[in-house]
């Protein structure tokens, strides 16, 4: 998955700004952001709530109001095609059929008075042209193939006769309906029990692979991120901070940030009564550090952390971040 | 070593109606007959699924719903059995964090009045006695007096579950419920509020009831534990012993489902298949059996006994008890077949 | 008695904000102003209508068209000034509509509340006295009262809210169950609060928005209701309103003799009340909405923009250098801070 192979590349994302007016003054809800993603991988965004992640991955769908926000970027290329000059019209084709979105809350994202059965069949309708009883044929097997249980009859449920497991299998049922060239997912089992968690998560993998589709992980969950991404870009404050193929990344983490972040996931094999956490809180999005966003937060920052903004230089084979003094490279180390 | 918290026999039965108002269609069990203890000092992990009913039983425990069956004990006296002015005052040394910070806050009152409610209710202080009390427990929480007359949608998830806090503790309580209070955030806030929690049972003298689905967390934090399934528990005891040989299915089975972040090539995540089913009308016999890979046939129907296995280590399960000396049916330890589990909604 | 005061200058200060943010509201604007004028108009109408209403002396000037003397003519059988009775007639609509609506108000949330939190027997009779209510069919209910209790001003009064209650108190009391499920009710109830601590301090505030907007939505519709009455000689006989005017008009041939003037005036300040009222409350309703809050202040907040500051603020953002694939470097980017270390 280098860079060097002529792999198609699905999204291309250059430079994303976005700006929020309110009246406590500019809301900077993400600073220039670079997203590559190719096919059949899956890309993690990972970062806490509030670093802008969400509002990225609207923004890829051109589905930020442009009112309220302000966005300005230099590229947004969709599997070759430049979104910037697709017109709403254009952009509902392609929405669904070519790139389709999973959100969090399959509750609010489903309609609460139709069938599952009938928003699926939508699908189809809708993106193919197919007449009732096709569509419902390709209904019925895509939630054969999500797993969900007697999709015949399940097919005439309403959302809320399901439980919550059912419904975001439901969603991705209906993200993989027209087999995207790409799906967002944003927060997609964070509101789960644990073990449907499991569930969906190795559904959406399998069909992930299976279907050939590139897949966008947005979430602030790295213990999801360890089991779905090929590779991850860790969002702090609006910013990349890190960027590495998922291996790479735990193994080996640069960016003290990532570092922090991985030390605060709880873990079975933790000491007990102990949680290590990040010092300090997530900087409000309207006043930022001066320098390097995390400098206040960091154990290692120095007086050029403070002044200055580090740039993303490389680091190694498809890696970069965005630190003067990063970790596990020659000199320190990381634990 | 006294206990703080005792459960007998506690059962919580809502009725279903049916059409006609007298009509009982059925019944939502959200609790079966749970016995369990909370030692005073320790923390006591409630662990569960959406439907197991540990929320409840949370709100059973701290007098805010009433058994239909057993009794609840605090510091030893029936809660339930008490005079209505008593009750208050008691109820008043148990306090409770919910799971939603959103929800838990009202969003018109400012932060003073939010820490500061439990003491105007309770009448007994003036105004500045209480100011100064609510800075000293905004302090204890990690927060400010700046951040007295703010609103609570000025502040993050992480910071109103703080000032839940402040206002649980306010009165002084001995013990408090904590439900799902990390659950809504983030996992990297996570290490935060449990870190404060600590802080705060050391120095107030805290019992917690710690509820739960993350079972990183609970085991971390927790110094006894129980697993609740559709009402009922399924093993219970020392934490320490439960995660060192949990012997229940579905005990293994939550443990099994945590996402590590170590990473390893093959990627692996297990999966218990099966929905949590409704607690209306649950089926007699183990309630664990149309999930659990390791059912038998007698399963379905003989409800197990909940017995010690080793010191302070419960469980429910006939592939650890065996199966009581009683009219078993047909093949009751054969296992069962895939297409005998087919789960019914 | 501080904490009294504290409290009165708080409800100020939210009523104030209030204001402030329906005049924001282009709808809001006309119907504040609408609504305005009518109450001053009423206040002040011995000095607004140039004769004297009630005066049935003048019968040169009878059946008059608009004039300068007379800006809406003058009624056919009695020579009255329409424009006065006009002015005059905005007084009786205002109170009765504005005095039951708030009435209604009270009335409504108090039942509402008390039937939605209490719950039992207390809402179980609540609701069956609304059920009745609503049932029976009003006008002929209303007449019967008036006939019973007579037709004074503030009998019919009586009579709105006694009629009008029911529907607030059933929204309302939907309402309450939602918020008596909330988990900041159960925080205190566990703190020990009584049940009186929690309607009054977090239920009743909770619906305030809602009863707002109820009184100012029912007080327009009241105003038709109460023309509607004397317009079929169920008010009060002494008192000038526009639904009695309208009656006159009709029986006093105003269609016969083609003095549209006289059907169109109290028509118009029929129109004009309950069209302001209406503006109001339905931006009002807005307000409550938590969804619909935003978005006329951010549209105005981003108009007012000044544009070169955001392209300094996109600016800011650039890496002085830009690592990707192309090798491309941003010029002209200003990097954050000071300091272009080499």
């Amino acid at each position: 998955m280098g860079e060097g192979r002529a792999v198609e590349q699905v999204l291309k994302l250059r430079n994303l700004k976005v700006v929020f007016p309110t009246d406590y003054g500019l809301i900077r809800a993400v600073e220039g952001v670079d997203l590559d993603i190719y096919h059949r991988e899956c890309v993690a965004l990972v970062g806490e709530s509030g670093c802008g992640k969400s509002v990225t991955s609207q923004a890829v769908m051109r589905l930020l109001d442009s009112p309220p926000a302000l966005i300005r970027m230099d590229v947004l290329e969709f599997d070759g095609r430049d979104l910037t000059q697709c017109t709403e019209a254009e952009m509902q084709e392609i929405r669904g059929k070519e790139l389709a979105m999973i959100f969090q809350d399959a509750m609010t994202s489903l309609n609460p008075v139709m069938t599952v059965g009938n928003q699926i069949d939508e699908m189809y309708r809708r993106h193919y042209g197919d007449s009732k009883q096709a569509a419902r044929e390709k209904t019925v097997h895509a939630l054969e193939l999500i797993g969900i249980p007697e999709p015949k009859e399940r097919a005439n449920s309403f959302p809320h006769q399901l439980s919550g497991g059912m419904r975001q299998r439901v969603l991705l049922a209906m993200a993989f309906a027209c087999m995207p060239k790409l799906i967002i997912a944003d927060e997609p089992t964070t509101a789960l029990d644990v073990t449907i968690q499991a569930q969906v998560l190795k559904t959406l993998r399998g069909m992930q692979r299976g279907c050939g589709t590139s897949l966008l992980l947005v979430t602030h969950d790295l213990s999801v991120v360890a089991k779905m991404a090929d590779r991850v870009y860790v969002m702090y404050a609006g910013k990349i901070v890190e960027k590495a193929p998922v291996k790479e990344l735990f193994t080996n983490p640069h960016h003290p940030y990532t570092v922090g972040l991985m030390a605060a996931v709880p873990r079975l094999t933790d000491e007990k009564k102990k949680f290590t956490q990040i010092p300090g809180t997530v900087p409000s999005p309207v006043h930022k550090p001066s320098g390097c966003y995390f400098h206040p937060r960091c154990e290692y920052a120095t007086e050029r952390c403070r002044r200055e903004m580090p740039r993303l230089e490389p680091m190694g084979r498809d890696r970069q971040v965005r630190c003067f003094h990063p970790l596990g490279v020659g000199g320190k180390s990381s634990d | 070593m006294t206990e703080i918290m005792t459960l007998r026999n506690v059962s919580v039965h809502f009725p279903v109606r049916g059409f006609l108002p007298f009509l009982k269609k059925g019944e939502i069990q959200a609790v079966s007959d749970v016995s369990l203890g909370v030692r005073r000092g320790e923390i006591f992990g409630l662990v569960g699924e959406s439907g197991c009913g540990k929320t409840t039983l949370a709100n059973t425990m701290v007098g805010l719903v009433k058994p239909t069956a057993g009794q609840v004990l605090f510091e030893g006296v029936d809660l339930h059995s008490l005079p209505r002015e008593e009750f208050k005052k008691t109820r008043r040394r148990m306090q409770m964090i919910f799971q939603d910070p959103f929800s838990s806050l009202n969003p018109r009152f400012n932060v003073y009045q939010l820490v500061s409610e439990p003491m105007v209710i309770r009448g007994e202080d003036d105004e500045e006695t209480m100011k100064a009390r609510v800075v000293e427990l905004l302090e204890m929480v990690g927060l400010s007096a700046q951040d007295l007359y703010r609103y609570p949608s000025d502040f993050s998830g992480g910071q109103r579950q703080r000032i839940g806090i402040a206002r649980a503790i306010s009165l002084n309580p001995t013990f408090l419920v904590c439900d799902e209070p990390v659950s809504a955030l983030d996992v990297s806030i996570h290490a935060q509020i449990l870190n404060l929690l600590l802080e705060l049972q050391e120095r107030l003298n805290l019992t917690y009831v710690f509820i739960s689905h993350n079972l990183a967390d609970v085991k971390k934090m927790c110094d006894r534990l129980a697993v609740m399934y559709l009402g009922k528990l399924m093993e219970a005891g020392d934490a320490d012993k439960i995660f060192a040989r949990p012997l229940h299915p579905y005990t293994q089975a939550l443990i099994a489902a945590v996402l590590d972040i170590y990473f390893s090539e093959e990627r692996e995540i297990v999966v218990l298949p099966g929905d949590t089913p409704s607690p209306i009308n649950p089926p007699p016999g183990c309630r664990f059996w149309q999930r659990c890979p390791k059912a038998m046939r007698g399963c379905k129907t003989v409800p197990p006994a909940f017995l010690e296995v080793e010191e302070d280590h419960f469980v429910a399960c006939h592939l650890v008890n065996g199966f009581p000396n009683q009219d078993l049916p047909e093949g009751f330890d054969q296992p069962m077949v895939g297409r005998e589990k087919v789960p019914g909604r | 008695m501080k904490r009294l005061w504290m409290g009165v200058r708080k409800r100020l200060r939210g009523a104030g904000e209030l204001l402030a943010k329906i005049w924001a509201h282009r709808q809001g604007k006309v119907g504040l102003i609408m609504v305005t004028l009518l109450v001053l108009v009423a206040i002040f109408a011995p000095y607004i209508a140039p004769y004297n209403p009630y005066d049935v002396s003048q019968r040169t000037t009878k059946g008059l068209p608009p004039s300068w003397q007379h800006p809406l003519g003058t009624t056919i059988n009695t020579g009255q000034d329409i424009f006065s009775m006009l002015v005059y007639g905005t007084r009786v609509s205002l109170i009765v509509g504005v005095t039951s609506g708030v009435c209604i108000a009270i009335v409504g949330s108090i039942l509402g509340v008390a039937a939605g939190y209490l719950g039992g027997a207390v809402d179980t009779l609540i609701m069956r006295i609304v059920d009745i209510m609503l049932v029976i069919p009003t006008l002929p209910l209303v007449i019967v009262l008036t006939n019973v209790l007579g037709r004074d001003f503030w009998i019919i009064i009586l009579i709105f809210v006694a009629l009008g209650w029911t529907g607030l108190a059933r929204t309302i009391r939907s309402l309450v169950l939602v918020l008596k499920n909330t988990n900041y009710v159960k925080a205190a109830e566990l703190a020990g609060a009584s049940r009186w601590h929690i309607m009054i301090r977090h239920i009743l505030p909770g619906t305030s928005h809602l009863v707002i907007m109820s009184t100012a939505l029912s007080s327009a519709g009241i105003m038709v209701a109460e023309a509607g009455l004397s317009f079929l000689g169920l008010g009060d006989p002494t008192a000038i309103s526009w639904g009695k005017m309208l009656a006159e008009a009709q029986s006093g041939g105003a269609l016969l003799f083609g003095a549209w003037w006289w059907i169109f005036a109290p028509g118009l300040g029929i129109f004009l009340a309950v069209f302001g009222f209406m503006r109001v409350g339905l931006v009002l309703e807005e307000i409550a909405n938590p969804r619909m809050k935003r978005t006329s202040s951010v549209y105005k907040l981003f108009r007012s923009l000044d544009s070169s500051y955001v392209e300094e603020v996109f600016r800011s953002m650039d890496d002085y250098q830009r690592i990707g694939v192309e090798g491309v470097s941003s010029g002209g980017g200003q990097s954050r801070g000071t300091g272009l270390e080499a």
